[in-house]
């Protein structure tokens, strides 16, 4: 369900999980399939939810289940929060614990200073 | 053959054959009889049909032409009005009738023997269709099955519903110089909300909220687990600090800890209250749940809180207590976000507007305001149900 694009001369990974809505129906396969990426080796990862309308408290499960998986070998931020998707980030504090960028470029650059 | 048909049911013996020429008719029944099955014989299609009816026959034996009601009608007839068991219909025909065969076939005819018959053609025949009438037996006896399992995993469902909704406090109930008005609405069965409010002091009221991420069976456990923990007792010894200050960060970074677990991201939101009656102050810790809305006797909605680290999913996480004035005469409305993220058909959500709304519109009737909720929730959806549990609790306060 995920698309993945590498940013040139890093090893930062932008994951869209395209879908425009990231609930109970598939958050679940969408943290199994970032889970692999990790396995995988990959550590900078910009999940881009631009195209995501809207999240349910099983999405905000997932993205804190990747968070757990990745411990601290690495960083993940998100970027191209919108309406809701946004609304539900500051109420549960999402926002204090993943780094926030507008777009995925300014995400990666970010994550490219840190590295 | 080894397979002996006496060992099979009486149905599946039960066949009508169908023939207006009796040398035909019975020398097909002889056959049968042989072969040990029940044959019926009609001379005609109406009659055949009552026969079929009759002795819930499920095997028709059937001339192509008949007066009357030919084969072609007859199959017609018997699949045009489907009943429960499935009637497999043999035709007989003339060598050279092979358009009638099409027109057959599309009628509803299973397959064919052509005259003159033969025992050896017959026989592989009702053979063929004693197979499919076994398996068909087999599955519906899979199906039977499935059923009363069906059955008793949804009875079991709504005893345990009922147990939860049990948990729940009285839909309209007075504590101490407060009157608690509530609705709750399960999107599955059970439910992953719990809510309840009790007098912790004299004068001291203590409330919580919660909503267990996910829904279904795993939610409403942790929700009942919550339900059975957090009482008056649990409010006195966690949300009281030791100078008998409220604190109601306290028990939730209680639970926080106590519900935490490294391998699993299940987790709750929770609004949890201490109401000082005498000082009209509200205390208070948002745990990642929507913020409570306060309104006056004018109408005017003020949002608590500016939200809250989720209960459960991250160790780390830090709880604070807000407090604000809650005075006699104002009422606090709590929402789960259940009824903020209800879509309409376009998509649209209720959102905070659609509830602050309904909150102005009956400031002067607080209590209707969780069926009035539900209502107009229900409208919004367009009929369609709540992917979400969804709960309304007001508290209502009341001048002394």
């Amino acid at each position: 369900m995920i698309k993945i694009k590498h940013v040139a001369d890093s090893q930062i990974c932008v994951i869209d999980p395209i879908t425009d809505r990231l609930t109970a129906a598939n958050a679940t396969s969408f943290k199994d399939e970032v889970w692999q990426l990790i396995d995988k080796g990959e550590y900078r990862l910009v999940i881009d939810l631009t195209g995501v309308a809207f999240v349910d408290s099983s999405a905000i499960g997932a993205l804190v289940g990747i968070l757990k998986r990745l411990g601290n070998r690495g960083e993940i931020v998100v970027c191209g929060l919108s309406g809701s998707v946004d609304k539900m980030f500051r109420i549960t504090r999402m926002d204090r614990v993943f780094p926030t960028y507008p777009n995925s470029a300014e995400a990666a650059a970010a994550l490219s200073e840190r590295l | 053959m080894s397979d002996n048909i006496e060992r099979y049911p009486d149905y599946i013996k039960r066949v009508v054959v169908a023939d207006d020429d009796c040398l035909q008719r019975t020398y097909i029944s002889s056959i049968l009889k042989k072969l040990g099955y029940d044959p019926y014989e009609a001379d005609n299609g109406i009659c055949a049909l009552k026969l079929l009816r009759d002795h819930n026959a499920q095997i028709l034996i059937c001339d192509l032409d008949m007066p009357g009601l030919n084969g072609i009608n007859l199959a017609r007839r018997i699949r045009s009005d489907p009943g429960e068991l499935y009637v497999h219909i043999l035709m007989v025909t003339g060598r050279n009738q092979s358009e009638e065969r099409e027109r057959a076939l599309d009628a509803g005819i299973d397959d064919f023997m052509a005259k003159p018959v033969d025992t050896a053609s017959l026989t592989a025949r009702i053979r063929s269709v004693k197979r499919l009438l076994l398996h068909e037996k087999r599955l519906a006896e899979r199906e039977d099955k499935l059923r009363l399992a069906k059955e008793r995993i949804e009875s079991d469902l709504n005893d345990a519903a009922n147990a939860q909704r049990r948990m729940l406090p009285d839909q309209h109930i007075r504590i101490g110089q407060c009157e608690f008005h509530s609705a709750m609405m399960a999107s599955n069965i059970l439910a992953g909300d719990m809510f309840a409010y009790f007098e912790i002091d004299p004068g001291i009221l203590g409330f919580y909220a919660i909503d267990v991420a996910g829904h279904g069976i795993h939610a409403s456990l942790m929700s009942v687990a919550l339900g059975h923990m957090l009482s008056a007792e649990f409010f006195r010894q966690w949300a009281i600090d030791k100078d008998g200050d409220p604190d109601p960060a306290a028990l939730v970074r209680f639970l926080n800890k106590k519900f935490f677990r490294d391998d699993s991201t299940d987790y709750f939101t929770m609004f949890c209250g201490v109401l000082d009656q005498s000082r009209n102050e509200l205390h208070f810790c948002q745990g990642g749940y929507p913020s409570a809305i306060i309104t006056g006797p004018a109408g005017v909605c003020t949002s608590l809180g500016q939200g809250g680290f989720p209960v459960a999913l991250l160790t780390q996480a830090e709880f604070e207590n807000q407090k604000t004035y809650f005075p006699p005469d104002h009422f606090m409305v709590l929402v789960s976000d259940g009824a903020l993220e209800a879509e309409d058909p376009s998509g649209q959500p209720f959102d905070d507007d659609g509830v602050k709304n309904i909150i102005t519109a009956r400031a002067h009737d607080p209590a209707s305001i969780p069926d009035r909720i539900i209502e107009a929730l229900s409208e919004w959806r367009g009929g369609s149900p709540l992917d979400d549990d969804l709960t309304v609790v007001v508290c209502e306060r009341i001048q002394a």
